[in-house]
């Protein structure tokens, strides 16, 4: 941890680094990061609202409040699987903790999920007459949560693809299929009952209901969805930390 | 400060796979086809290395190519974990490894921005990295060029700025791998000068090369390394002839 602590600086010169090249060079910049949840948004808008006839009202508000924190999940994960692979480089010669790689990566992600609610939040607020609720308060807590799951999520990951290399392509499907197996784009109350039980079976899904919860239903969380994501959260890091931790001695030699 | 490096009965072995199964597939294809099993063996590329480099020495380790100097270097840096043996290294110390210059370095970005995260990848935090930035960019005579994207430059000068972060990181130990064969013959003197300057400052310094010569004007002692066993550990002038003798074999 204090070895974190003193190489904060590089995490922060990792992330700007990222955000630096995405964007450099180009025209729009960091709209770019926008278009994605923003196509996502209209595309399934229009399918669920239009050609499905969903039972949701404001149905593009609350496409957002799912899409945007399943997009800074899925991209984490998704850059943070090689993170340790691709700086194989720089493992095999300096000395450092490797930790910093997939947390930064997470970080990175952090600062595009935020930087999307920045804008999208007011749009909503604009277009859609949401409602401002004092239930928003616990957006706070629960993405804090939700990125020290991701965190944990991105340790385990980026630890087995140095030893198994399909990880990557794993990752890659296992996402597509958990898109659909998380409630974004559908109300969970909406979903039949087979599939409503594999919804349940998905850490993530308690995540984004929560987020639904609070920002969509403007409801306060009950204590045992709040107990839930502590509990994923505290599991998903305690994994992760341990299996990155025994794994690391090795990563020099199998990177 | 004045602790020694005690390498004590170091030894490292590296498992090579043939037909490498690092994927599931191969895995499983393996586990019906014999021909296709991964086939492993191990290299022992160290073997009972022992000696201790006391502070404010320059102590040097040569041997031929792949005789395992790389990798003890690794191992007193941290990088590598021995395989059995243990390394002491004075615990409070900052450990300057010169492995490879510009080692974290990223094409895309400038010579500053390269500056500033090849030096934070150190531990080094702002404050720091701002006060030895200057004599970075003086040591490195690239003045001129820390707005250019590190991919236009010279293979020369990408060493040349790598060599100067990598001494104004201020170390107390020096780890230095085989990176004076970089740079034209004036920047070379330049590091040799360097050198000499933190041997005055009384910083210990562990130096590999194939170069005897280098090493002879460096060292005091020596290690040569054959094969990861250590054939001699002593005085420069008898480890050279040694490590002649193995040349000539």
């Amino acid at each position: 941890m204090h070895l974190l602590y003193r190489y904060r600086e590089f995490i922060r010169n990792l992330v700007l680094k990222d955000l630096k090249l995405k964007y450099r060079d180009s025209v729009l910049g960091f709209l770019w990061s926008l278009m994605n949840p923003l196509l996502l948004i209209l595309v399934y808008g229009f399918v669920f609202g239009h050609l499905f006839r969903g039972g949701l009202s404001d149905l593009p508000y609350f496409l957002m409040v799912g899409i945007l924190p399943w997009n800074f999940f899925a991209q984490s994960l998704m850059m943070a699987t090689g993170s340790i692979l691709d700086n194989g480089n720089l493992i095999r010669k300096v000395a450092l903790p490797m930790e910093v790689f997939p947390i930064a990566t997470v970080l990175f992600n952090l600062a595009q999920y935020v930087l999307a609610l920045l804008v999208f939040f007011p749009m909503a607020l604009l277009f859609f007459k949401v409602s401002v609720a004092w239930s928003w308060i616990l957006f706070v807590p629960i993405l804090a949560l939700h990125i020290l799951f991701t965190v944990g999520v991105c340790l385990m990951a980026s630890t087995a693809t140095v030893f198994y290399r399909d990880v990557r392509h794993f990752v890659e499907i296992l996402l597509m299929l958990l898109f659909w197996l998380t409630p974004v784009v559908y109300d969970i109350r909406a979903a039949a009952a087979p599939l409503r039980s594999a919804l349940y079976m998905n850490p993530l899904s308690y995540f984004i209901l929560s987020y639904q919860e609070v920002l969509y239903y403007n409801a306060y969380l009950s204590l045992s969805r709040l107990g839930t994501i502590i509990a994923l959260t505290a599991c998903s890091l305690a994994v992760g930390c341990l299996l990155f931790v025994k794994c690391k001695k090795r990563f020099a030699e199998e990177v | 400060m004045a602790e020694d490096i005690q390498v004590v009965e170091v030894s490292k072995a590296f498992l090579i796979k043939h037909n490498k199964a690092d994927s599931l597939k191969s895995k499983v294809i393996g586990f019906f086809h014999k021909r296709y099993r991964e086939r492993r063996e191990i290299l022992w590329a160290l073997k009972g290395i022992t000696f201790t480099v006391s502070c404010g020495e320059a102590f040097g380790l040569v041997g031929r190519n792949g005789s395992g100097k790389s990798t003890l270097l690794k191992i007193i840096a941290g990088i590598y974990q021995p395989t059995s043996g243990s390394v002491k290294t004075p615990g409070n110390a900052r450990m300057g490894a010169m492995i490879e210059l510009g080692a974290g370095f990223h094409p895309e970005l400038t010579g500053r921005e390269n500056i500033f995260l090849g030096a934070s990848m150190h531990g080094l935090d702002r404050k720091e990295i701002e006060g030895i930035y200057e004599p970075v960019v003086a040591f490195s005579e690239l003045d001129s060029f820390m707005d250019t994207p590190v991919k236009n430059y010279s293979s020369g000068m990408y060493a040349r700025l790598g060599f100067a972060l990598a001494v104004n990181l201020n170390p107390d130990v020096l780890l230095i791998d085989e990176v004076l064969s970089v740079g034209d013959e004036a920047f070379q003197r330049k590091c040799i000068d360097q050198i000499d300057r933190f041997q005055a400052e009384g910083k210990t310094i562990l130096f590999v090369s194939h170069s005897a010569d280098a090493v002879k004007r460096i060292c005091a002692r020596v290690c040569v390394l054959d094969h990861g066993v250590p054939v001699f550990v002593g005085q420069s002038d008898e480890g050279l002839d040694r490590y002649r003798a193995l040349l000539a074999l």
